[in-house]
């Protein structure tokens, strides 16, 4: 299985919703802490190739594709900007936007699939903005956390309906059209890092949590969780639900594994991957190709391969 | 017809008038009487809105929370994260602050139960916050006044109980001389003046006496007034021994920390020469990942570092199972870590200008449209095979066009399908036998097929393998799923209980829907 080695610490990798062998990885030096960051652009085939790759200044914490444009991506940088790169054009006219508006550094970024033309970034600022590409400021700022807001997701079937997970250890569930949050789910006792909605069921979200625990809600009946996936041995970085199976999810974890879920059967651990030898960051599963997954991680390595079989076999 | 009575039509007329009642297309049947009825009302339509009604006790435990003194001196930001956290609903919240003024604490019941009412004629309007000062104005005076007076009190209670022990040490001793100035001196004026009537007229027995029982009275009086003035020095050593004792704890205490900062200094250095990051600094998770200042910058957030504080006692012990303890970083982060704590920059960041270079240009035009996604076409859970085969042919074209993304013939996924399936099989791994049955995948994309997940070969072998895979590898798993449902149970237990068993009914209920929900639904893909 194809194997890519990032010069710097990868951080998050995304699969385009367009072409099935193209992915972008983002990347930061220094493990984040301090330095420069990249966004690489990949194609798959028997091995990877990079297609493009654009340097930062600061790191680069998560990126997403456009739905939109085949060749747009967004990346959330570590110094509260976001900059949209474009892989048709040469790196020299990239990026060709950078919108900075967040006080502090840009955790998360999630593109709108049903209306495609909108994408939300997370920041440690506690807030979380809405943009549009052709727009240089924000259309809307939704600031209720009282710590950082570690990623954001729009619901996939409801345009103006997305959830954020924060450090103040509550998912809100926002409306673009209300002034405020919908909804709160107090749904851990410590720090959510990551939350994602059922592609199959959008009344179901699942977050991930530094208890090493996975909830999957139904917000109809938020108090108590539908599941509690434990099998992680530490916090669990992300998760990330199937695009063709609706109760399956992978969950990526500084436990260095990635893991894939069902938690709707009564033993919800159905595959569990331990390629990865350091914290394990970023996980996607592809929505063209049913079963591919990616990961990357703090080891500087990113790997594709197809649920059942050996990330790491050649 | 289109009676109001009838669930289905009657959602559909109340479409075209409600632009926002459009989300509430996807949901089922059962859904759609509440969505009738949710669609009269003006605001709250969607699934995504909080529709439980305003729970009592829950405000009342919050306006405990918020009157109570120390935390009035917290910042709004933090209260409200508290009781969000405490399972609080929006509307609970405000009701909480609108009912706790601001001057003074709202802890007599009367209080509470007049701005009950009060409470709930302004939250059915639906306004923002009000002010406080509103809503305490029918209260009488009084309660307000003697309240506020005990909340001064409650404050400086430790300052005020010295302060009362001193003075009633230095009134003891003022009355303790008082006497002995005073009234000892007239008593016995008056004794003798007694005494020497006594003596004018009544014989010397009645002379003897009384001059006795003024003696007595006088001796007693005496030994009254230097009780006092014991009682008033015994009060003034217990003062100046108190105050003692203070200076001793102070001592002792400083003492401690000196010990504890030792030790913490201790462990940090045992921590750094055995390579090990555990560290006493920054433990929980995602404070490990926040960036550090270099000089003013980046810093993380006091209450992020209260927080490591306060984890960082837990850390110190063996990491139990259910707290969450900080995975151990590699070395070279520490190091990392150590030398921006240090000041120093890491040798290897260059400048870079990452700025757009043209930053109106348009953008340029996307070559492909947008694929319709896999959920997006079929509405049932789980039959997306059939849907997607017709899907797939229908964007053929597409397919055929992204194919020639500078790739060879022969897509990669082919190639790799061969040699997957070999591993596969000969390899028996660490995961579960592969289950997923789509083997009837489309082959009408152009020249591509999607990779195959590697089949079956033996489904015997498959559970067989899966045996010893339970008993060793996800026995654990099982355990903790085990235990996990165990302290599922007990958390739903005792948040029924905290919630009055108001919720009883429904967490009982949508328990058994999903319990039935999975034999039904995926017995394509169960494991066994």
């Amino acid at each position: 299985m194809p194997v890519f080695k990032t010069p710097f610490n990868g951080y998050s990798v995304k699969f385009s919703p367009f072409y099935e062998n193209q992915l972008a990885v983002a990347t930061a030096q220094n493990f984040g802490i301090l330095g420069n960051g990249r966004v690489h652009v990949l194609q798959l085939g028997p091995t990877v190739t990079e297609r493009a790759a654009f340097d930062t200044a600061d790191g680069v914490y998560d990126l997403c594709w456009s739905e939109s444009h085949d060749s747009l991506i967004v990346a959330a940088i570590a110094d509260g900007s976001l900059k949209i790169y474009d892989s048709s054009l040469p790196p020299a006219a990239n990026p060709i936007r950078s919108l900075h508006e967040h006080a502090r550094e840009c955790h998360g970024v999630d593109f709108n699939s049903v209306r495609k033309d909108s994408f939300l970034s997370a920041s440690w600022d506690d807030t979380v903005k809405l943009w549009t590409v052709d727009r240089p400021a924000s259309v809307r700022t939704f600031k209720e956390h009282a710590y950082c807001v570690y990623s954001a997701a729009w619901n996939p079937r409801h345009a103006d309906v997305f959830a954020s997970a924060s450090g103040d250890c509550t998912t809100r569930i926002w409306d673009v059209r209300e002034p405020g949050s919908t909804m709160i789910l107090p749904a851990h006792e410590f720090e959510i890092l990551s939350c994602d909605w059922n592609k199959y069921d959008d009344c179901i979200i699942a977050t991930a949590s530094v208890d090493k625990s996975i909830k999957v809600w139904d917000v109809r009946n938020y108090r108590i969780p539908v599941a509690v996936l434990n099998g992680h041995g530490y916090a669990v970085r992300k998760v990330k639900f199937s695009p063709h199976r609706g109760s399956l999810m992978a969950s990526c974890s500084y436990d260095m594994t990635v893991c894939l879920w069902d938690y709707m059967v009564e033993d919800a651990l159905i595959g569990r991957y331990d390629h990865h030898t350091e914290f394990a960051v970023g996980v996607d599963m592809s929505v063209l190709v049913e079963g591919l997954l990616a990961s990357t991680g703090w080891d500087e390595l990113v790997y594709v391969w197809q649920h059942g079989t050996d990330p790491r076999a050649p | 017809m289109a009676t109001p009575s009838d669930a289905p039509p009657s959602s559909t007329d109340e479409k075209p008038q409600n632009p926002v009642s459009q989300v509430t297309q996807p949901t089922n049947d059962d859904r759609q009487d509440t969505k009738v009825e949710g669609v009269k009302e003006s605001s709250p339509t969607s699934v995504f809105v909080n529709s439980e009604p305003i729970r009592e006790e829950q405000v009342q435990n919050a306006v405990k929370f918020l009157s109570h003194p120390k935390v009035r001196g917290s910042p709004v930001m933090y209260r409200r994260s508290f009781l969000e956290r405490k399972g609080l609903t929006k509307e609970e919240i405000d009701e909480a602050f609108r009912r706790v003024p601001d001057p003074t604490p709202a802890v007599a019941t009367t209080q509470s139960v007049v701005t009950n009412q009060d409470g709930q004629i302004k939250s059915s309007s639906n306004g923002q916050q009000q002010p406080p000062a509103q809503v305490l104005q029918p209260t009488p005076v009084g309660p307000v006044g003697s309240s506020s007076k005990m909340g001064i009190l409650s404050r400086f209670h430790w300052y005020r109980a010295v302060f009362a022990v001193g003075l009633l040490a230095v009134s003891g001793a003022g009355t303790a001389v008082l006497i002995k100035n005073a009234i000892v001196p007239r008593l016995k004026s008056w004794i003798r003046k007694v005494a020497s009537e006594e003596d004018e007229e009544g014989p010397m027995k009645e002379n003897n006496a009384k001059p006795n029982v003024a003696e007595e009275a006088a001796a007693a009086a005496k030994a009254a007034a230097a009780a006092a003035a014991d009682v008033a020095r015994a009060s003034q050593e217990i003062l100046i021994t108190k105050s003692e004792e203070k200076r001793y704890f102070e001592e002792l205490i400083n003492l401690l920390n000196v010990q504890t900062n030792e030790m913490k200094s201790m462990s940090n250095a045992v921590q750094k020469l055995e390579g090990q990051s555990i560290n006493g600094r920054i433990t929980v998770e995602e404070q490990a990942n926040q960036r550090v200042s270099r000089t003013s910058s980046r810093q993380p957030y006091t209450n992020g570092k209260a927080d490591a504080d306060s984890s960082s006692v837990r850390s110190l012990s063996p990491p139990a199972p259910v707290e969450p303890s900080a995975a151990p970083h590699p070395k070279s982060y520490m190091e990392i870590m150590a030398m921006i704590q240090r000041g120093e920059k890491p040798s290897n960041i260059r400048e870079i200008n990452d700025a757009p270079p043209n930053p109106n240009q348009p953008v340029s035009n996307p070559r492909l449209a947008p694929k319709p996604k896999p959920w997006e076409s079929n509405q049932a859970q789980n039959s997306s095979l059939t849907t997607f085969q017709s899907q797939e042919s229908s964007n053929g074209s597409n397919y055929g066009d992204n194919q020639l993304n500078g790739d060879d013939t022969l897509p990669w996924w082919q190639r790799k399908n061969v040699r997957i399936t070999e591993i596969e099989t000969a390899d028996e791994q660490k995961f579960g036998s592969p289950n997923l049955p789509s083997n009837e995948r489309p082959v009408q994309r152009s020249s591509w097929v999607p990779p195959q997940p590697p089949p079956v070969v033996m489904p015997e072998a498959a559970a067989a393998i899966r045996q010893p895979k339970k008993s060793s590898y996800l026995s654990d798993d099982q355990l903790l799923s085990q235990s996990t449902d165990v302290t599922d149970e007990l958390q739903r237990i005792t948040k029924i209980s905290e919630s009055g068993g108001a919720v009883d009914a429904n967490g009982q209920i949508s328990g058994l829907q999903s319990a039935e929900l999975p034999q039904e639904e995926n017995g394509s893909y169960l494991e066994t």
